[in-house]
């Protein structure tokens, strides 16, 4: 047999806009550790526009001059002031990794990044810029491994996305 | 997380306000067709907008949306007399039409041209299928009569109820593009609903509770693709369309009618939720139409005479935590759509969403955000006309499909996609 609720309404008292006075207030810490890592060229270029925003915890990297030849997933990473960082350095303690692509040039580099957060339990999100076909390797590459991916002509997305993750 | 002055302006459609411009575009559903079932039956109170209006069906057959006061003492037209092709406030007599236009006043002179000088503001009321929508913006950019798909299929192979949800639209409206909670909240549903049950996309529901997502922009609004993994190298998709502002559809299962809703504000704290199904290519079966009746599938059961649900906040949702345990609910409330409405209405009439704490899979959420807060401002600041007002944007469908991995929905799904007449919808 079902329990009967306290009160008759509680649920309409418990909703009411007099009730919301009372839920509790304290600052919300930023909780995601995130890197954001830019495929290709214009990618880069997006990620240093949205870098300035009110990040706490948001490091930007760009992997458009790959260098060496050594496998795959050992490329070099660098941040937006130029210095190299490998990906296993750059994924350690993250928690959310935003990929940023805008063409198919970035499709292996998206595997790699993919692989490695899948690897680490790291969720993976990518934002593809353009109209959705001039990156579709590296949209093919991301979807395995993206919880989300976000298929967009409006670069704001990609601010808007960090922002929503309280990054 | 939303700023607070982004959270007032997507949630405030009253007039002046940006939000309430943009819903000013559309044609959006005022009442249902069957609340105004003759010529001259009575009048129905609507609030739409924040908006206080009348609605009436005239001795001609005529549908009028007009000011709810009467104009000499602010009476309600409510308790009008519907009668002589006018609605004629009981008070001292005064009569207007369909237009709002005052065409007697019994007080004054016989001749006297007086009542030409009084006119109610009044709204074009238009049956399109099941429903009577109205466009309550500038009369110059009406633009032309929805195409929806389920609101111009034969009338066998189509039903549309609504009920009242006491929360913000946008609240109400974002469980629309929310995926990610069907695993959870319906599970039940998925096994024993009649408009549900049966369906092989259910056990790839049901196994994968962790789906993916893509969301990609269309022309009247977006396309919000969840994947689950289905047998050896391919992915089951359910394919969300929404066009703008507040229309989404759900992905349908098996041969079942495929369903969704259209969310309108009726102020600030309160909302309709108008529940649709049909079936593109044959009628609805007595069972069928009877299971929506009853109030299963996206439905709800309501209280005789009115449009509110039978279990709502002040029975708590008639929650029943033995079916909880039992497994035959997840959250102990009975009915997908009193599910949604249940946890929807417990946020508060109006959601503080900068207390949110959204993850990468909320990302539909976060884009039709985003999208209506552009068009809005864009709306305001240079007069932009805002995707899913051109009638070519109404004619999609939602879907349901198995695709090799490789396969983008995008690319895979275009004339699934697509409202094609007569054909039936691509389901699993």
């Amino acid at each position: 047999m079902a329990t009967l609720p306290m009160y008759a309404s509680e649920s309409a008292r418990a909703a009411s806009a007099s009730e919301s006075r009372y839920r509790i207030t304290v600052p919300i810490a930023p909780a995601r550790n995130a890197r954001v890592i830019a495929l290709d060229a214009r990618a880069a270029a997006v990620a240093r526009r949205i870098s300035d925003g009110p990040w706490t915890n948001a490091r930007f990297y760009t992997c458009e001059a790959t260098r060496g030849g050594g496998p795959a997933d050992e490329f070099l990473l660098y941040g937006l002031d130029g210095v190299p960082a490998t990906l296993d350095d750059t994924l350690r303690g993250t928690d959310v990794v935003v990929v940023i692509g805008t063409d198919d040039s970035g499709g292996t580099r998206a595997a790699a990044i993919g692989n490695a957060c899948s690897a680490r339990a790291i969720t993976t999100a990518g934002v593809v810029l353009g109209d959705g076909f001039e990156a579709d390797d590296a949209v093919a590459a991301l979807r395995p491994h993206a919880r989300v991916l976000l298929l967009s002509a409006d670069e704001s997305d990609a601010f808007e996305l960090l922002r929503a993750l309280r990054v | 997380m939303l700023r607070q002055d982004i959270n007032e302006l997507l949630t405030q459609t009253g007039p002046g306000t940006p939000m309430g411009d943009l819903f000013r575009q559309y044609w959006i559903p005022a009442l249902l067709a069957e609340e105004l079932p003759e010529n001259d039956s009575p009048p129905v109170r609507v609030k739409l907008l924040s908006e206080r209006l009348i609605a009436f069906r005239d001795s001609e057959g005529r549908y009028g949306l007009i000011d709810e006061f009467c104009a000499h003492r602010g009476a309600s037209l409510w308790f009008g007399r519907n009668e002589g092709s006018g609605l004629r406030c009981p008070y001292h007599g005064w009569k207007y039409d369909v237009t709002g236009q005052c065409v007697e006043v019994p007080s004054e002179a016989d001749n006297s041209s007086f009542c030409e000088n009084v006119k109610l503001r009044a709204y074009p009321l238009v049956k399109v299928g099941d429903i009577l929508w109205t466009y309550m913006g500038d009369p110059a950019k009406r633009p032309d009569l929805p195409e929806f798909e389920f609101a111009h299929v034969p009338p066998e192979q189509t039903y549309t109820s609504k009920r009242w949800q006491q929360c913000n639209w946008l609240q109400a409206f974002e469980g629309g593009i929310d995926s990610s909670h069907v695993t959870f909240l319906h599970s039940g549903g998925l096994k024993s609903d009649p408009l549900f049950k049966g369906a092989k996309g259910n056990e790839y529901n049901m196994k994968d509770t962790k789906p993916f997502f893509e969301v990609a922009d269309s022309e009247g609004g977006l396309f919000v693709g969840a994947r689950r993994n289905a047998e050896e190298g391919t992915y089951y998709w359910r394919i969300t369309p929404w066009v703008m502002p507040a229309f989404t559809m759900v992905p349908p299962r098996g041969d079942h009618p495929v369903h969704g809703h259209f969310w309108v504000p009726i102020d600030d704290e309160n909302c309709w939720t108008y529940s649709f199904d049909y079936h593109p290519a044959r009628p609805l079966t007595a069972a069928e139409r009877q299971a929506m009746i009853d109030g299963h599938g996206v439905h709800s059961k309501n209280i005789p005479g009115t449009y509110r649900p039978v279990a709502n906040m002040d029975n708590d949702y008639l929650i029943d935590r033995e079916a909880q345990k039992r497994g035959e609910t997840y959250s102990g409330v009975a009915g997908i759509a009193m599910q949604d409405a249940s946890l929807q209405e417990s946020m508060g009439p109006i959601v503080d969403r900068t207390k949110e704490r959204l993850v990468p899979a909320d990302s539909g959420i976060i884009k039709a955000r985003q999208k209506l807060r552009k068009a809005a401002i864009a709306l305001r600041d240079e007069g932009v006309t805002p995707p899913g007002v051109d009638t070519a944007h109404h004619r999609v469908r939602s879907a349901a499909v198995v695709l090799p991995q490789a396969e983008s929905f995008l690319d895979s799904c275009r004339d699934a996609v697509k409202a094609t007449p007569g054909v039936p919808h691509s389901s699993v």
